[in-house]
């Protein structure tokens, strides 16, 4: 009886490593399939989690027709060693810790062991969430209770200082007339017809104007006003830098002038005010 | 006044430059437009509420470069140039409308 049962036995074991065997060898060829056709997401192979699940999934239906019995999905575990080995350590050795391996990993190790995982993420990382949020809620109750246990003031906002801020007036004819009374010709137009000149050279000025912190307090119509007056001042600036320029150079005109702003600094915070022109020097 | 983006005024002579004349205005942010020119975006159609705003922009501007040019003496602006840019920095919700020209006086 002794002996039968042993012969049984042997049987058996044969019977689950061949199940097992089989199972393996759909996870490999499903895994192949896979790498063969590149089914990737973002570089990262579906057949890490397709394998497994196939290896596991051939070899119970196997194991049943042929033992009656399931083997727990060892084809499954043995695979996600092989592709995990393969895949990461073997074809990709440099491949660095971040959030898609990790995420990977969670979802290989999901497939490989899903009991353990599952149980992982909805009962322990749920516990989590669930503890944390309860002392949450005990330490806003803590604090509530403080807050209606203390004595109650009125607040007079009639003795409030109200911060109000102006934007200064900015005398846009006073500069222009400013800006044209510098002794200077600024001229847009490519050419000055019937006053001769001779070139002096190609000019350009920059004005950076760095971003204003104090615009933040400042309700959108004053951050407008006050932004815009800005770059009055800046353009302004940047045209009398090029007559400058162009004066040391002994030129007293500048034609085909233009202005461009755009924006420069991370995010775009700072606005970049470029003039350029030929200039000229009229005879 | 006669605005002109060419160089000269045909059949007529400059007689003086008068300077530079420049207008600036600036559109800025405001959630129901640009809420709405999102809408516009995806469902297609015409921003005219834009449209109305960045017009009213460019005429501010332009009005104010007429000013300056009226009080120098001037009675035509040549070589005008308009341009519009972008100054709302990564949330792109403000534009600047710039004028600018030579003020002359013709005959």
């Amino acid at each position: 009886m002794k002996l039968k049962y042993k012969e049984y036995d042997i049987e058996f074991r044969r019977k689950a490593i061949l199940c097992i065997a089989l199972g393996t060898a759909v996870g490999l060829i499903v895994y192949g399939i896979f790498l063969f056709f590149h089914i990737d997401i973002y570089g990262w192979n579906l057949g890490l989690i397709f394998a497994p699940l196939a290896a596991g999934y051939a070899e119970t239906i196997i194991a049943n027709r042929m033992l009656n019995e399931n083997l727990g999905a060892i084809s499954a575990f043995i695979l996600f060693i092989d592709t995990t080995i393969y895949s990461f350590i073997l074809k990709n050795p440099t491949l660095g810790f971040n959030l898609i391996t990790a995420g990977s990993i969670i979802v290989i190790l999901q497939a490989a062991f899903p009991t353990l995982v599952n149980y992982i993420l909805l009962v322990v990382l749920g516990g989590i969430i669930s503890g944390f949020l309860k002392h949450l809620r005990y330490l806003a109750r803590r604090i509530k209770k403080a807050i209606d246990n203390r004595p109650i003031f009125f607040w007079d906002s009639s003795n409030r200082e109200i911060k109000t801020i102006v934007v200064p007036y900015f005398d846009e004819k006073e500069s222009n007339e400013k800006l044209n009374s510098l002794d200077f010709f600024f001229i847009t137009s490519t050419d000055m017809k019937n006053r001769p000149h001779e070139i002096v050279g190609i000019y350009q000025s920059e004005v950076i104007l760095e971003k204003d912190t104090s615009l933040v307090q400042l309700d959108p119509k004053l951050i407008e006003k006050k932004k815009l007056k800005n770059i009055k001042e800046g353009k302004d600036k940047c045209l009398i830098k090029l007559a400058r320029q162009i004066k040391d150079d002994g030129g007293n005109g500048v034609i085909d002038l233009s202005i461009n702003y755009s924006l420069i600094g991370l995010g775009g915070d700072n606005i970049q005010i470029t003039a350029m022109g030929m200039g000229i020097n009229l005879i | 006044m006669i605005l002109t983006s060419s160089n000269t005024l045909e059949n007529k002579e400059i007689i003086e430059y008068k300077g530079l004349v420049t207008g600036e205005s600036l559109i800025g942010a405001n959630i129901y437009k640009d809420l709405f020119s999102g809408v516009r975006d995806v469902v297609g159609g015409r921003t005219s509420r834009y449209e109305e705003e960045i017009q009213k922009a460019r005429d501010i501007a332009l009005d104010s470069m007429i000013e300056k040019a009226e009080s120098l003496g001037a009675n035509a602006i040549i070589g005008l140039k308009i341009g519009y840019d972008n100054l709302g920095g990564t949330m792109g919700n403000t534009i600047l409308v710039t004028a600018y020209g030579t003020a002359i006086k013709f005959e």
